[in-house]
């Protein structure tokens, strides 16, 4: 048997002769654990933080394309423009706004169509089918679609309206309107996102928790206020945070569909961005506006982790 | 509290009839357990008590009142459920509040109501924690909770132990038996555990394929089972069963050991003389080969319990288990002798399987 000193004598002669290929070849649990990640995170510095660090290096410069001058260090240049281009105001003011209109909007109508779908229908595969349609549609697709539906002579709402006795209206020749039918639109193709996240929450709840307020008195609405609003809270959260964060980023549907018109009342920061960046090649400006987009995008992600954290 | 009866009572699946006419009446603070396996509609006859599932034919009446319509809310019964169902956003204290804040109780009632229930079980340390904080055991006394501060007619019990692990289950079983004896509550519990069953009930209803086997008391179904599915339920080990022959008073098995018929069963086995019969032996009604008829066979497996062992043996082409004194410990390959009791074996027609004596 091997006595104390001759083991530590032994393990230190093991540690000192092992080769690097060695603890390659047979790697700890630690260093095991670091090889398996490093491809994962490669990708992710690769595809992520790098264009992340370059949009913020150039923010910082005076880099356009047009005028064929080299970029060059500009500070807080670009950012100091912003404050005083009313553009810019306009397009985060018109973002915030579709953002605070369409995210209740189609957390309301997602709620509806999940409680709808979770009913105990024979057949469900139809339901939840009709469901994924809107979704699985291109963003540009449903613009597109609606706008032939909100189109002032040709278009399936005016039609109604002039049928129920209502005189139609010139939807995008009205800042309101416009702004009124893109927000509709929004609401329609997002709320089947919020209905499956939703649905998927509400079948985690157990049936026995219905029965046993069936059993203690609680009549339906009674059930939906007191188990499955408080039950599907994480869902809704999580859905919210997705949906929030894509509402920060409304682009498709605005842009196929008034091209931010009329004037820019329906422009939204996404689309400034892209007239900077992609039309007028201004790419430190660009920048510099996709950096208060990304901080507003985290900044509201950070708002509902925290609640998610405080609600424990 | 209030006495309930099932009458002809029936449940369809379309074409699959799981509860097939049960006729039962329960009386004002009776502890009964409807018990059986697996899909013989115990839970089904519970959940249709309880208003949580349309019956398709028949009467339930708790008391006076036929429920056959009313919904759950207005049966005036309280039920803890199999994986307790509490509401798991809600503390303990509103767990159990809940009902009562439904039914419009007004706080200055349900809080003396709360208390009270919590102290009969050891609960008021828990009022304000989480089901989420709670032990298996914890969660079930917590149900059990909320349901008694309802003050229900009846209560309805649906498998309620079978999350718990074993040494959990024995305390919770004594903890229902100790709270129906100071609510008096008439209480209906589903079990498939024939050991809750014996424990529990003042009367055990034993269900297989949606008809009712038997209806007695522990003692009734233990000592004088209707039929070999009876037998073979009640009782742990299980009833041994053999095949045999009546023969002048004798019954005769396989291997041609006989033993005298039963004194109960004199004039009952006449048109059996000459028939097949089986033979239902408990393994605790095995004697010592002095003190009974005896049997021969090998000894396949031995088990030592400590307080006693199983003994399993062949007897021509059945194996029998017999429970003996911890000291006896043959074995396996040996021939062994023992005795029976004549008086303790029970006979059953082979073809209905229906009790003869």
């Amino acid at each position: 048997m091997a006595t104390a000193s001759e083991t530590t004598l032994v393990t230190t002669h093991n540690e000192s002769g092992t080769k690097w290929w060695t603890r390659f070849l047979d790697p700890s649990e630690r260093t095991l654990g670091v090889l398996l990640l490093m491809p994962a995170a490669l990708l992710l510095t690769l595809i992520i933080v790098y264009p992340v660090c370059r949009l913020i290096w150039t923010s910082f410069q005076n880099l356009s394309l047009t005028s064929g001058v080299p970029a060059t260090f500009a500070g807080l240049e670009n950012y100091s423009l912003m404050l005083e281009d009313p553009v810019f105001w306009e397009t985060t003011w018109n973002t915030v706004l579709i953002t605070l209109i369409t995210v209740p909007g189609a957390l309301l109508v997602g709620l509806a169509l999940a409680l709808m779908a979770n009913l105990p229908f024979n057949v469900k595969w139809p339901v939840r089918l009709s469901l994924l349609i809107p979704w699985a549609l291109p963003l540009s697709f449903a613009g597109l679609i609606f706008a032939w539906f909100f189109h002032s002579e040709y278009g399936v709402v005016n039609d109604v309206l002039r049928r129920i006795g209502i005189e139609g209206v010139i939807w995008f020749n009205s800042a309101n309107w416009a702004f009124a039918a893109i927000c509709l639109t929004i609401i329609w193709k997002t709320s089947s996102f919020m209905a499956l996240i939703i649905l998927a929450g509400l079948q985690t709840i157990p049936r026995s928790l219905y029965e046993a307020a069936d059993v203690d008195g609680a009549g339906r609405l009674r059930q939906f206020f007191e188990i499955t609003l408080p039950l599907l809270k994480p869902a809704i959260v999580v859905a919210l945070i997705f949906r929030t964060i894509t509402a920060l980023q409304t682009f498709d549907i605005p842009f196929t569909m008034t091209r931010g018109g009329p004037g820019t009342s329906t422009a939204t920061l996404a689309m400034y961005i892209h007239q900077n960046t992609v039309d007028f090649l201004d790419l430190g400006y660009g920048s510099a506006l996709a950096v208060v987009m990304f901080a507003l995008s985290m900044g509201v992600t950070a708002v509902y982790l925290r609640m998610i954290r405080a609600k424990g | 509290m209030s006495s309930v009866s099932f009458r002809k009572l029936e449940k369809n699946y379309g074409a699959l009839r799981i509860v097939k006419g049960i006729d039962l009446e329960i009386a004002d603070r009776e502890f009964v357990v409807l018990v059986g396996p697996s899909g013989c509609g115990k839970s089904t006859t519970l959940r249709m008590l309880a208003g949580l599932e349309s019956i398709s034919g028949g009467e339930i009446r708790i008391g006076e009142r036929v429920v056959n319509k009313l919904p759950p809310r207005e049966r005036d019964i309280a039920m803890v459920f199999q994986d307790y169902a509490l509401y798991p956003h809600k503390t303990v204290y509103e767990n159990m509040a809940f009902s009562l804040k439904v039914r419009g109780i007004p706080s200055a009632e349900i809080k003396p109501r709360i208390t009270q229930a919590a102290e009969m079980l050891g609960i008021t340390q828990l009022l304000e924690r989480k089901p989420s904080q709670l032990s298996g055991g914890q969660r079930q006394r917590v149900a059990m909770g909320r349901a008694i501060v309802r003050r229900p007619q009846v209560f309805l019990f649906d498998e309620p132990l079978s999350n718990l692990d074993a040494k959990l289950r024995g305390q919770v079983r004594t903890e229902i038996k100790r709270l129906h004896q100071a609510i008096g509550t008439t209480i209906i519990y589903v079990t498939h555990d024939q050991v809750e069953a014996m424990t529990l009930a003042d009367r055990i209803v034993i269900l297989k394929g949606g008809e009712i086997e038997q209806v007695g008391t522990p003692d009734e179904v233990y000592n004088s089972p209707a039929s070999v599915f009876v037998g073979g339920f009640i009782g742990s080990p299980a009833m041994n069963f053999a095949k045999g022959t009546i023969r002048n008073g004798q019954v005769m098995f396989e291997d041609g050991a006989g033993i005298p018929l039963p004194s109960r069963s004199a004039g009952k086995t006449g048109d059996h003389d000459g028939r097949e019969v089986v033979v239902g032996i408990r393994p605790e009604h095995f004697v010592p080969a002095g003190e009974g008829h005896a049997l021969s066979g090998r000894v396949q497996v031995v088990e030592p319990l400590g307080s006693d062992t199983l003994i399993h043996f062949a007897l021509g082409s059945s194996t029998l288990t017999a429970r003996v004194a911890p000291e006896m410990r043959p074995s396996p390959g040996e021939n062994l002798s023992i005795g029976v009791d004549p008086s303790r074996i029970h006979l059953f027609d082979a073809a209905t399987e229906r009790a003869i004596a």
